[in-house]
């Protein structure tokens, strides 16, 4: 049972009268990338704080590799976080930095260097060793930041918006040298960010939250293509969603009255009763664009709006008389539908996925 | 033609800056005069300055100077540190209060705040002297201390401490290892700014010395009442080229050290640090 490298138990955290954290079970396995993601204020940053032990749970249990952490005060936990101002140790060199909390662990002179000069090679700053924080780039610094908490072998590195000081080249490296990392070094990282891009490209799994809520729990791929909720559809990229209501339903699909459109079959999670208020998600790449009106089918009549081109795809904005605005995405090249055209639009019925509304 | 080009202001800040300025002047022209009368020159020579250092009144009042001086500064920097440390995390009203009582110490004149340490301790039987001397210095030198070490802990990332906990040092050593060092420019300055402010007090010392060895302004301004003689430019040159060192020093390293501090705001820091480590 607790062989989680993380397992947050019943765990609420207010402040006075603010309920930062409202009853969290969380479990986060040994050796996975696991994201945290959600809006400011939605009680990321606090869960990760009180897995650090810099802020203790109202009520609940934390346990980390096994042991429950009530109590433990921070510098005894084997946790080590990556803050997000880095919090680099300004009257120190890089090799004090990253030897800080080998010192204070009493490891011996010769330990000391070869492991500090395993971390730097890791993160490669080999010959910044002497040089101060302040006279590093910002990746440079973030890779000190990195280094100086996963010399100590930490059983979960805890890493609160890391990338969030870098401009977007930069962060988009890191991103890929933080996933290399991990798998090279194999310890569990426990990732903040409000960036839900960021988390997608990395994380094994990713903890939806809002409000102090866990929203969902899942791969990216579950998260993106089957929302739990609502928020989670909105959060997780762009989402077309229509009202309707359960007529029937089983083996997780339903058939749905939706609002000005009619019944359609849509898949959705499997629970969900007849008479249900429900909103039908259809991610814009998965909605179809047809310039001639089709005969039948499930075309449903829009107007263009405009288009804004992005490189690798094209978006067009649409409005529709019974959906109001819908976005659609696609790739390749032909030419853009001009603002005005009537066009019609569809979506495949496996494509779309049910939340209560 | 604006006010600050009108040849009368100019004429008027050069005459100003001449009188503020000429008696220095003199006295330092004078310490090197062998002139008794001080009236003309009358040749270089360091005589007075011989005689000086050997006047057993100034010697000792040096000495208690210098002992004031330095207990007193030390003292404030304790209570600037660890005023500093709680008001971090005080609550704004308690913060306001402490505030207050701070620049009301720099504020109200020195002689009330002399006079009334000085009522307090006969009140409760304290004896004047030596020690009193030290604490009604330091009621008013922590009050400049204070202010220095607030700022600068002011501009410290919270996160370093955490960091510091989060790599394992216990609270103690995270003080020492981290908010220290952090500090460790402003607490310089704000000891040696402490010192100089000490080093030159007349008014505090004449209230509290009872009986005790007058310190050297004291010592001074009893040479003067008595007769006016060469040793005493030669006293005064060498107490302000001391008093400039100090601050000269106290200035650079604190200016020093908030520029760099400011170049990388994630956490201050700088030059002054390295000298702790």
């Amino acid at each position: 049972m607790s062989d989680a490298a993380v397992d947050i138990r019943a765990v609420e955290k207010r402040f006075g009268d603010l309920v930062a954290v409202r009853h969290l079970d969380l479990r986060i396995q040994a050796g996975e990338f696991f994201s945290i993601i959600g809006p400011s204020g939605c009680g990321k940053t606090t869960t990760l704080r009180m897995i650090a032990g810099f802020e203790d749970p109202t009520s609940g249990t934390i346990l980390v590799g096994g042991s429950e952490m009530t109590g433990v005060r921070p510098y005894r936990r084997p946790v080590n976080t990556v803050f997000q101002s880095y919090a680099l140790f300004p009257h120190l060199d890089v090799f004090e930095n990253i030897a800080f909390g080998l010192r204070e662990a009493r490891v011996g002179k010769a330990d000391v260097r070869a492991r500090v000069a395993e971390a730097v090679s890791l993160v490669q700053l080999e010959g910044r060793e002497n040089a101060r924080p302040r006279q590093l780039s910002g990746g440079q610094q973030q890779r000190v930041a990195l280094a100086r908490a996963l010399v100590n072998r930490p059983e979960v590195l805890l890493l609160d918006e890391p990338l969030g000081a870098l401009d977007l080249k930069l962060r988009t490296d890191m991103q890929s040298q933080l996933k290399d990392l991990q798998r090279t070094v194999g310890v569990t990282f426990c990732y903040v960010t409000h960036d839900q891009g960021e988390a997608f490209s990395m994380s094994d799994r990713i903890a939806v939250m809002n409000l102090g809520l866990l929203e969902q729990l899942g791969t990216p791929e579950e998260i993106y293509h089957r929302p739990a909720s609502q928020f989670v559809a909105d959060f997780v990229g762009t989402a077309n969603q229509f009202q309707g209501t359960i007529e029937s339903g089983a083996d997780g699909v339903y058939s749905v009255a939706i609002d000005g459109v009619g019944t359609r079959g849509v898949p959705g999670p499997a629970g969900l009763a007849s008479g249900s208020k429900v909103s039908v998600v259809v991610r814009p790449e998965n909605l179809a664009i047809a310039e001639q009106p089709a005969n039948g089918g499930n075309g449903l009549a829009a107007t263009v709006v405009d288009t804004a081109f992005l490189g690798a795809e094209r978006t067009v904005r649409l409005n529709s008389a019974m959906l109001g605005d819908l976005t659609s995405s696609a790739r390749g090249a032909g030419p853009a539908p001009e603002p005005g055209t009537a066009v019609q639009v569809t979506w495949a019925e496996h494509h779309a996925w049910l939340v209560p509304a | 033609m604006s006010i600050r080009r009108h040849p009368f202001a100019a004429s008027l800040s050069l005459l100003i800056l001449i009188f503020l300025w000429l008696p220095l002047v003199v006295v330092a022209v004078n310490s090197l005069n062998s002139e008794t009368l001080m009236a003309s020159w009358g040749g270089f020579t360091t005589r007075w300055f011989r005689m000086a250092w050997s006047d057993e009144n100034v010697r000792s009042g040096l000495k208690t100077t210098l002992l004031i001086a330095g207990a007193s500064s030390l003292l404030s920097l304790v209570v600037a540190v660890s005023g500093a440390l709680w008001w971090r995390h005080a609550s704004p009203k308690a913060r306001a209060v402490y505030d207050g009582l701070i620049y009301a110490r720099i504020i109200l004149p020195e002689v009330v705040f002399a006079t009334a340490i000085f009522f307090l301790f006969i009140k409760i039987h304290f004896g004047l002297g030596l020690t009193a001397m030290i604490i009604g210095h330091t009621v008013w030198n922590s009050a400049y201390a204070a202010i220095i070490v607030q700022a600068r802990m002011a501009g410290l990332d919270p996160a370093l401490e955490e960091a510091a906990a989060d790599l394992g040092a216990t609270p103690w050593r995270t003080f020492r290892r981290v908010t220290l060092s952090a500090l460790m420019p402003a607490i310089i300055a704000a000891g040696l700014l402490a010192f100089t402010f000490s080093f030159d007090d007349v008014v505090t010392s004449l209230f509290l010395q009872g009986t005790a060895q007058s310190p050297l302004p004291v010592v001074i301004l009893g040479m003067i009442r008595f007769r006016i003689t060469p040793e005493i430019n030669a006293i005064g040159l060498l107490v302000m080229l001391f008093t400039v060192a100090i601050m000269s020093f106290a200035v650079i390293s604190y200016a020093t050290a908030g520029a760099l501090g400011r170049s990388s705001r994630r956490g201050g820091g700088g030059s002054m640090l390295d000298m702790y480590r």
